[in-house]
């Protein structure tokens, strides 16, 4: 059983008229999708609110291809990027372009403007079952430690695979967390409207206490604590 | 000196019996039906706006409508449902919707739940807190405008969007403190059903299983008739009267378990029935039951 898939399968090779709350969402319906509605628990992306859906981001090029195989998404160039339709410098408000400016090529679009807590999945395949519970992560994007990013906990665990004899002999290469792009985006949010969150408060932030516990080592390289604001 | 005494009593005496007027001082109707609607659909003043989902919304809307979704007029705010939008954020939603202060808007929803059929209540409340007073609920929603056939689009209705600065109406809200301060002074209406009131059944996120000391039962799935209309004012009237009696300029609260379901007396009481001075308390149950030192009492209908 995966966690919030419970729709079902598309019925063979039957096409239907395009509907992204039906056709998109059963598969991506256990996460991205409730959290764009703001079904899981928080408040529905803007775009959402602004009646756009799966589509009108996600062109048909990212479904069709253009006929060369990649290793990963990540290396597909034409993904949805917010600048492309928000570019820097178009800022209604002297804070906002000021904030722009100061975190450019630092923080990710959505470590500001993630409006709130996003599915993060804990114990899964850890013998126990899946858990997933609601939480907000900032820490290294562990593609480009420069960057701070929202992070997802991704449910792989030293013993995954224990039960079947694979002993995973290089699971600290690679963390357990991996940035993501909540899709619950907002105009403002606690951090758009006060420094003090991140500066100051620090506690959406990755730490060594919150880390899950028989993680892989490379976790730690994604801890980040932020400076204090110079006046 | 005496007459000039007389006068002076009289202009109070017809100030206070015209309160309940300017209460009420509304151009349209709190709940209009589908044939005034379907009448109105080309009123140059009239907003419909639609709180479905976008998808519920694609597939078929009453014609002019535009779509701006439940969950963005009543937010998730430090670990409390259905909680008020900050000022700027809903000012920026009223907005983009092409509402403005002099507009008449008509709220259009789902009635399949009682949910659904308070989520229109609780969205009226906002837009009327957020400075919006002429706005109406169409009775029965969208599946009773199906059901009788009215005109129905499947095109998708970009708003007239422009900047709304209003002014937020306070007074039409209460927090926890104001509530604890308003036990034995106000009345205090605990909306949901008789078993929560009671203390027998309790939400998960609730804390503590009761009501606030010295609230009185008037749960808000009884204002729906069983095919999801709002029932006749005089029911209403006779509801409301027999819990906390005739008198209009009594101050009111109205709570539940998160801060929706009390938006249906909330409504009834102010926008239909002309009781002056009503508030919803939408922390509600799920906030005020975490104080240890909020009082409630369980098991007693007192």
């Amino acid at each position: 059983m995966i966690s919030g898939i419970s729709a079902g399968l598309l019925k063979g090779h039957r096409f239907v008229k395009r509907d992204e709350g039906k056709t998109c969402a059963l598969c991506h319906g256990g996460r991205v999708y409730p959290e764009y509605t703001g079904e899981y628990g928080g408040t529905p992306d803007v775009h959402y609110q602004k009646g756009m859906q799966c589509m009108d981001c996600h062109k048909k090029a990212e479904f069709h291809g253009d006929g060369k195989a990649y290793a990963s998404r990540q290396e597909r160039k034409d993904r949805p990027v917010c600048t492309n339709c928000h570019p820097a410098g178009q800022e209604k408000t002297e804070k906002a372009k000021s904030a722009h400016t100061t975190h450019a090529g630092k923080l990710s679009c959505a470590g500001c403007h993630a409006s709130g807590q996003y599915r993060n999945c804990y114990d899964c395949h850890a013998g126990k079952g899946a858990t997933s519970k609601p939480a907000f992560i900032l820490g290294r994007n562990p593609r480009d430690k420069n960057m701070i990013t929202t992070l997802r906990v991704i449910p792989t665990v030293r013993d995954t695979f224990k039960a079947a004899g694979i002993k995973m002999e290089h699971f600290d290469l690679l963390p357990n967390y991996w940035d993501t792009v909540p899709h619950n985006i907002k105009k403002r949010t606690e951090r758009t409207r006060s420094c003090d969150v991140c500066h100051v408060d620090k506690e959406v932030f990755l730490t060594k206490e919150k880390l899950i516990p028989g993680g892989s080592k490379a976790n730690e390289g994604l801890i980040y604590t932020p400076k204090s604001i110079k006046q | 000196m005496k007459g000039k005494k007389l006068s002076v009593f009289c202009l109070v005496l017809a100030f206070v019996f015209a309160l309940p007027l300017f209460a009420l001082a509304r151009d349209i109707a709190p709940v209009v039906s589908r044939d005034w609607l379907e009448k109105n659909l080309n009123d140059s003043k009239l907003v419909i706006v639609d709180i479905r989902k976008v998808e519920e919304y694609k597939e078929g809307n009453i014609p002019n409508s535009i779509n701006v979704f439940y969950g963005t007029w009543a937010v998730k705010k430090k670990g409390l449902d259905n909680e008020l939008p900050e000022d700027d954020d809903l000012f920026d939603v009223i907005g983009s919707a092409g509402i403005k202060a002099g507009s008449h808007v008509v709220v259009v929803g789902k009635i399949d739940t009682v949910a659904d059929q308070v989520n229109l209540t609780r969205v009226a409340w906002t837009l009327i807190y957020g400075g919006i007073e002429n706005v109406a609920i169409l009775d029965g929603g969208f599946n009773k405008w199906k059901e009788a056939k009215k005109p129905i689009s499947t095109a998708t209705v970009k708003s007239k969007a422009g900047t709304y600065q209003g002014k937020t109406n306070k007074s039409l809200f209460a927090t926890k403190d104001y509530v604890i301060s308003k036990i034995g002074k106000a009345n205090i209406i605990d909306t949901r059903m008789p078993d929560f009131f009671f203390g027998v059944s309790k939400l998960d996120f609730v804390e503590r299983a009761g009501h606030v000391k010295g609230a009185v039962a008037l749960p808000s799935p009884w204002i729906f008739a069983k095919d999801g209309t709002f029932k006749s004012k005089e029911d209403l009237e006779a509801m409301a009267a027999g819990v906390i009696g005739k008198d209009m300029s009594k101050e009111s609260i109205t709570y539940c378990d998160t801060g929706r379901l009390c938006s249906g007396w909330w409504f009834v009481l102010r926008e239909m029935l002309g009781y002056i001075d009503v508030k919803s308390y939408d922390g509600s149950s799920q906030e005020y039951a975490k104080d240890p030192n909020a009082p409630m009492v369980k098991y007693t209908w007192q």
